[in-house]
């Protein structure tokens, strides 16, 4: 489809319109005003509140032009979380999505036997709340009583056992880490069905050039799949943005702070600390991520993945 | 040259080297992601001294105290509730919602599809974050912050972008042939959309629907936000106080609450488990 000038566009939405009144209006209008509502206005508001100081409560908001962005610059809170955030991206990307690639190749290649059962147990997780994940390995991880503890000592590696929470050096990763063991079915069934669509005669042909598992899967596997990967990079980037359930339930941003990610910094600065201007401030700095990591992956992972 | 025999033998060696790695990843696998869960439920049916004689112990006397306990103190039957009410109207208003618009998407040449489709994507990605402050003084400007109707339109609001893709994405698939014939017999836009697309799409609302009902089931920062009341709160936010000294001393009661909380999802996901983790839904998502 040629894409025509606005003009040309409006004009043809219009007869489009009326000989189709039904769906322009409930198909069309209807959810673009409820976008509106929902999406749009409150991006408006918070880049408008941005610019104010506003406690959230007084029916007055004080103008404060760039302030809050300033403020946001030399925030060592704001730098921490903005690092922290890279950091869980970095692990997700690497644990649970490199991991659901390795696990859906062995299932399909039947290395691992029992596939339909691999599949189950590991997508579960998927379907349970963060809150119960974190309040799960809140159990598993704790110095006194907790599993993991146990068999590290038991297995003699009793060294690497630490305050999985409370040591500032590790707590952040353990948060990653855990959302990573829930997140992991996902790439997973992607990958498991993405490899499912690869013909089979293309591993044939390089297990016939003698390609062990190792190559079959980085030269055969990883190239075939790469729209499911962006498919999945996304879906990776924006939950790791979203991050917050996780650190609200297990550590609330302790030890010192060193475990706020960005959306609970935001949480925090404006209902907590009713500073509802900076807050927005924090929200924008957000959506400009989001908005530059879209934009990111839409133009050089997917070219094409989502076109209508 | 070695023998026949020999040959035979080292492959079976082989088949057999293979065969131990697989069941060893396999126990590997099982272990990491089964492990916690089944140890959560071991955990929930001991009582304290049981747990405190022996954490990782077989219950010897298995007692279903602990679930009675946290019952009553968390007030689960209200969270239940709560979170079902949620999950089940927020859905339900989401695929309705998006019915129509996906109906749109996959049967029109829509002058302006680019610009939907944009608008979609939007709110599929948008941190939740980013609209908590606008959500909160919108809600609680037309009255409805901390009501349970409140949060039910957020809900419905926010499931929408991913529904409208599902169900586009079913809809495609539905062969041509039989609304041209309804076309042709001069049948409207709306007759089409409500007797012929809405009945051959029903396995894909399905999918949508459960989707979506686990996604707000497992939600937790717009009812963290947007409610204050425990009286409205879901399971999620309510589970919050598990994790404080007067829960955490013995861990049979976090342990109980928790399996609290995954059981109705844990219904529905033996339910639908075949259709959700075969990844069908990606293809919807691909489009």
């Amino acid at each position: 489809m040629t894409s025509p000038n606005l003009a040309d566009e409006r004009t043809s939405f219009i007869r489009f319109a009326l000989a189709h009144k039904f769906v322009a209006f409930f198909g069309i209008l209807m959810p673009l005003a409820i976008f509106a509502v929902f999406v749009g206005y409150p991006i408006v508001f918070t880049v408008y509140l941005s610019f104010f100081e506003w406690n959230g409560m007084a029916p007055q908001k004080t103008f404060v032009g760039l302030e809050n962005y300033q403020y946001l610059i030399t925030d060592k809170y704001f730098h921490t979380a903005l690092l922290n955030n890279a950091k869980w991206v970095g692990v997700t990307l690497f644990f649970p999505v490199l991991l659901g690639l390795v696990i859906a190749y062995g299932l399909r290649s039947r290395i691992i036997p029992a596939p339909a059962l691999i599949r189950t147990v590991i997508f579960f997780p998927v379907t349970m709340s963060l809150i119960s994940v974190g309040l799960m390995f809140l159990l598993i991880l704790n110095p006194l009583f907790g599993a993991f503890d146990t068999i590290l000592r038991s297995i003699g590696l009793g060294s690497l056992v630490m305050e999985w929470f409370g040591d500032y050096r590790v707590a952040l990763y353990t948060l990653a880490v855990v959302s990573g063991w829930a997140f992991t079915g996902m790439p997973m069934i992607l990958y498991f069905a993405g490899l499912g669509d690869v013909p089979k005669e293309t591993f044939d042909a390089a297990k016939i050039e003698g390609a062990g598992h190792f190559r079959m899967l980085t030269q055969v596997a990883v190239p075939q799949l790469r729209p499911v990967t962006a498919v999945v990079v996304m879906l990776t980037l924006f939950e790791s943005l979203r991050a917050f359930d996780l650190v609200a339930v297990m550590t609330k941003g302790a030890p010192f702070g060193t475990t706020n990610v960005l959306g609970y910094l935001v949480y925090l600065e404006s209902f907590w600390n009713s500073r509802f201007g900076y807050g927005a401030a924090l929200s924008v700095a957000i959506l400009v991520i989001s908005i530059l990591l879209a934009v990111f992956v839409m133009t050089k992972l997917m070219k094409g993945a989502f076109d209508a | 040259m070695p023998d026949a025999a020999f040959l035979m033998r080292q492959r079976s060696l082989f088949a057999f080297a293979g065969k131990l790695i697989g069941y060893t990843l396999l126990a590997v696998l099982v272990f990491i992601w089964l492990g916690p869960v089944i140890l959560v439920i071991i955990t929930s049916i001991k009582s304290n001294d049981a747990f405190l004689a022996g954490p990782f112990a077989l219950p010897t006397q298995p007692t279903f105290a602990p679930y009675v306990t946290v019952w009553n103190s968390l007030g689960f039957g209200r969270l239940l509730a709560n979170s079902f009410l949620y999950a089940a109207c927020g859905s339900a208003l989401a695929v309705a919602l998006a019915l129509v618009p996906s109906f749109a998407l996959s049967r029109f040449d829509l002058p302006g599809k680019k610009i939907v489709f944009g608008v979609i994507l939007t709110g599929l990605m948008l941190p939740q974050q980013t609209v908590l402050i606008p959500l909160y003084d919108t809600l609680r400007t037309l009255s409805l912050l901390d009501t349970r109707i409140g949060l039910i339109i957020v809900h419905a609001a926010y499931g929408m972008p991913a529904q409208i893709l599902i169900l586009r994405g079913f809809m495609t698939t539905i062969p041509r042939e039989i609304e041209k014939a309804a076309f042709l017999e001069g049948a409207t836009d709306f007759q089409v959309f409500w007797k012929v697309i809405l009945p051959l799409s029903v396995p894909g609302i399905l999918v949508g629907f459960t989707l979506n009902f686990i996604a707000i089931w497992k939600e937790f920062v717009f009812g963290l936000v947007l409610l204050n009341s425990e009286a409205n709160f879901p399971v999620t936010v309510g589970m919050l106080k598990l994790n404080s000294d007067r829960y955490m001393a013995v861990f049979n009661l976090p342990a109980a609450g928790l399996v609290i909380s995954q059981i109705p999802i844990v219904i529905l996901f033996l339910l639908s488990y075949r259709k959700l983790s075969s990844g069908n839904f990606a293809g919807a998502v691909k489009g």
